[in-house]
């Protein structure tokens, strides 16, 4: 009596640890696709393996982060900061800090401490018209301009993003409008001030075809003075997102063809039009390229694995400008002068494959935002 | 056993709450279908290797609504076919003015309010002479829910997205306010929240609604990519999620025999995308709504929804 009172004692707990087990097993066979993002700066083992020239700016969910000596630095809290973009002279860096209602350009400190606040876009309350975007600011060379997406002129309905102009420290009521915006396509965004005076920047439309399409532009005088510059792409290729190279002689960008792909595409610059296309990575769905400081690749931010968060990743520079072929060996001379015999046929070299360099992923697990443009210093 | 039945408790709650829902078809109104009406209902199908048709409808259902007398904002008729792996996707503009299976004309993003997912399918299959063999519904929170129980989405964005005058009726004590959206361009993972801005916004929109359905076919496709790598593991987190926000009339068996066909259409160029413009609709019906081009319409429809 008393052992079929253990045994069923024991079959219970048996049964009561099967399906524990089995809870707790079908618990941990959960896939990745909802884990939420790490913060960069939890990343372990730290991004040490390979190490990035520079600093590196960036964003993910409403923070801004820097990337030097491998290791990432967390500079702002997650209230809304993105887009980074160095000051010229390196002292500081401006950034936009949005909320839900308006978006305003702050400079930060190089440890994210908020120095000074450039626009006010807050608007009046419960008037969604009176409040304002402020996105992609970038300084001039001389630091005396803010550049910006803005969403003025907005009609109505149609609310769309123009390139705006202010003198730092000044008033939106200072600032020139430099864009004509198409209606109702969202706009201009992304302006990149150029040296020569004009700016480089991404001018959305309505194709041939009656769908939604991005063109690089170029423009060298305020949209008030006359006719607004031109295109650089054309409307099939529907490029964004252009990043100039240190020495001013390629342009990195990225296009998508009408489709949910992205290509990082790189084309000669002379100053006023692009040279022949190169795709360079057609596989990944790429967003946000920068230029390392020292010309050695170009980073950017695109999923770790397919469907995920986006991850930063370096693409050397020998992938896309590979080193030019050795030399062919010029033969020695044959000590004892001069040879009047048959000469043998020289051997021909095997043809060198060059190998394949591939991008490096230098996070795994962050989670960055990829409509905020990588602002990289040396 | 026991730690299984524990473990997909809450998914089989949503199953029965959700799948197999009974849809009651109105007698079909006069209208130029071909379909046979003696059999209107949908129909399950015996195998999956056959070409079926689904009507997905997704509803503003915040407090502005009665619940079950939603209008559906988004109707889109999806042929799957899977011998040949591919997928034609053809979205109608909610405000299409149509005689509707419950009598009468109007919108035909109506039909829904009126008699529920019946008198929608009715109204498709009357009107557009395509059979449909299953719905799929989803209210505003369930779309938000169902991307952030999968982990957030991968898409390109086509342009900025800009609406001042946004509704601020998810998440708000004030159905009627107003709020901002501002989805910047390009490549980008989204989760829930932006992904329904991007999605519902249609003020900035040349295109309006038919503008707003390119982009919810962005985001269907991104879904279905993303939903392969979705484990048995992740289901039961998802059907909470969903819990109330999605009814359907497929029934699990179904369910379980199309979740391996889906995996299967990996190749994005086997996916059509159709939408309804000029010249196969044209403004000036009654209360603002769009006026069919029916032979051009039907014409359509009976060279991709055979």
């Amino acid at each position: 009596m008393i052992a079929r009172f253990f045994l069923g004692v024991g079959l219970c707990a048996l049964m009561l640890v099967s399906s524990f087990g089995t809870y707790m097993y079908l618990g941990g066979r959960h896939s990745k696709v909802a884990s939420p993002a790490e913060k960069p700066t939890a990343v372990s083992p730290r991004a040490t393996a390979f190490r990035l020239p520079g600093t590196i700016y960036l964003a993910q969910s409403g923070a801004i982060y820097s990337l030097s000596v491998g290791r990432f630095h967390q500079l702002t809290p997650q209230e809304g900061w993105m887009q980074p973009s160095v000051y010229p002279d390196g002292n500081y860096i401006l950034a936009v800090k949005r909320n839900d209602f308006y978006s305003d350009v702050y400079a930060l400190g190089r440890f994210g401490q908020v120095v000074r606040q450039w626009t006010n876009n807050a608007g009046r309350l419960n008037d969604t018209t009176s409040q304002h975007w402020s996105f992609y600011p970038r300084l001039s060379a001389d630091e005396n301009t803010l550049w910006m997406s803005y969403d003025e002129p907005k009609f109505g309905y149609d609310a769309l993003f123009s390139i705006w102009a202010m003198p730092l420290g000044g008033s939106i009521r200072q600032a020139r409008l430099w864009t004509n915006s198409n209606d109702y396509t969202g706009g201009d965004i992304g302006p990149i001030p150029l040296a020569t005076g004009g700016i480089m920047y991404t001018k959305y439309s309505y194709g041939p075809d009656g769908n939604r399409i991005g063109q690089i532009w170029l423009t060298t005088r305020p949209a008030a003075q006359g006719i607004e510059g031109r295109p650089l792409t054309s409307p099939e290729e529907d490029c964004m997102e252009p990043s100039i190279s240190p020495d001013g002689k390629l342009v990195a960008m990225i296009c998508t063809y009408e489709k949910q792909i992205s290509q990082l595409t790189l084309a000669t610059w002379n100053g006023s039009s692009l040279g022949p296309r190169s795709a360079v990575i057609t596989d990944q769905l790429v967003a946000q390229p920068a230029w390392a400081p020292d010309g050695s690749g170009i980073a950017y931010l695109a999923p770790g694995s397919a469907n995920g968060p986006f991850q930063l990743w370096f693409l050397p520079k020998e992938r896309y400008a590979p080193p030019p072929p050795s030399p062919t060996p010029v033969p020695t001379p044959t000590p004892g002068g001069p040879y009047n015999g048959t000469l043998p046929s020289p051997t021909p070299a095997p043809p060198v494959t060059p190998p394949v360099i591939k991008p490096i992923q230098i996070t795994a697990n962050s989670g960055f935002d990829a409509t905020s443009p990588i602002s990289w210093a040396g | 056993m026991a730690g299984s039945l524990a473990y997909f408790l809450p998914s089989a709650k949503l199953a029965w709450d959700a799948t197999g829902q009974v849809v009651s078809i109105p007698s079909p109104t006069a209208a130029p279908s071909p379909t046979d009406p003696s059999s209107p209902s949908p129909t399950a199908l015996a195998q999956p290797k056959d070409a079926f048709t689904v009507l997905l409808l997704g509803s503003d259902d915040d407090d502005k609504f009665y619940a079950d007398h939603v209008l559906t904002q988004s109707m889109i008729l999806v042929r799957v076919i899977p011998s040949t792996h591919s997928v034609i996707m053809l979205s109608i503009p909610r405000d299409l003015y149509v005689p509707l299976s419950t009598g009468g004309t109007g919108k035909i993003d109506g039909a829904y309010s009126y008699g529920g997912a019946g008198a929608a399918i009715a109204t498709v299959q009357n009107d557009f002479g395509v059979h449909v063999n299953d719905y799929i519904w989803i209210g505003l929170l369930g779309l938000i829910k169902l991307i952030d129980a999968i982990g957030g989405i991968d898409v390109v964005t086509s342009n900025p997205v800009v609406d001042d005058l946004y509704p601020q009726d998810i998440f708000s004590n004030n159905p009627y306010g107003y709020s901002r959206v501002a989805v910047l361009p390009g490549p980008q993972h989204l989760d829930g929240i932006h992904a329904m801005q991007y999605v519902r916004s249609r003020h900035g929109d040349l295109e309006s609604d038919i503008g707003r359905s390119k982009r919810q076919q962005q985001v269907l496709i991104a879904i279905r990519q993303k939903a392969k790598q979705v484990s048995p593991g992740d289901v039961p987190s998802i059907a909470a999620a969903l819990g109330g926000e999605i009814k359907t009339n497929i029934g699990l068996d179904r369910v379980a025999a199309l979740i391996p066909l889906a995996a299967s259409f990996d190749n994005p160029d086997a996916i059509t995308s159709l939408t309804m413009s000029s010249p196969l609709i044209h403004g000036g019906c009654p209360g603002g709504s769009l006026c069919p081009n029916w032979s051009a319409i039907l014409a359509l429809v009976r060279q991709y929804f055979p």
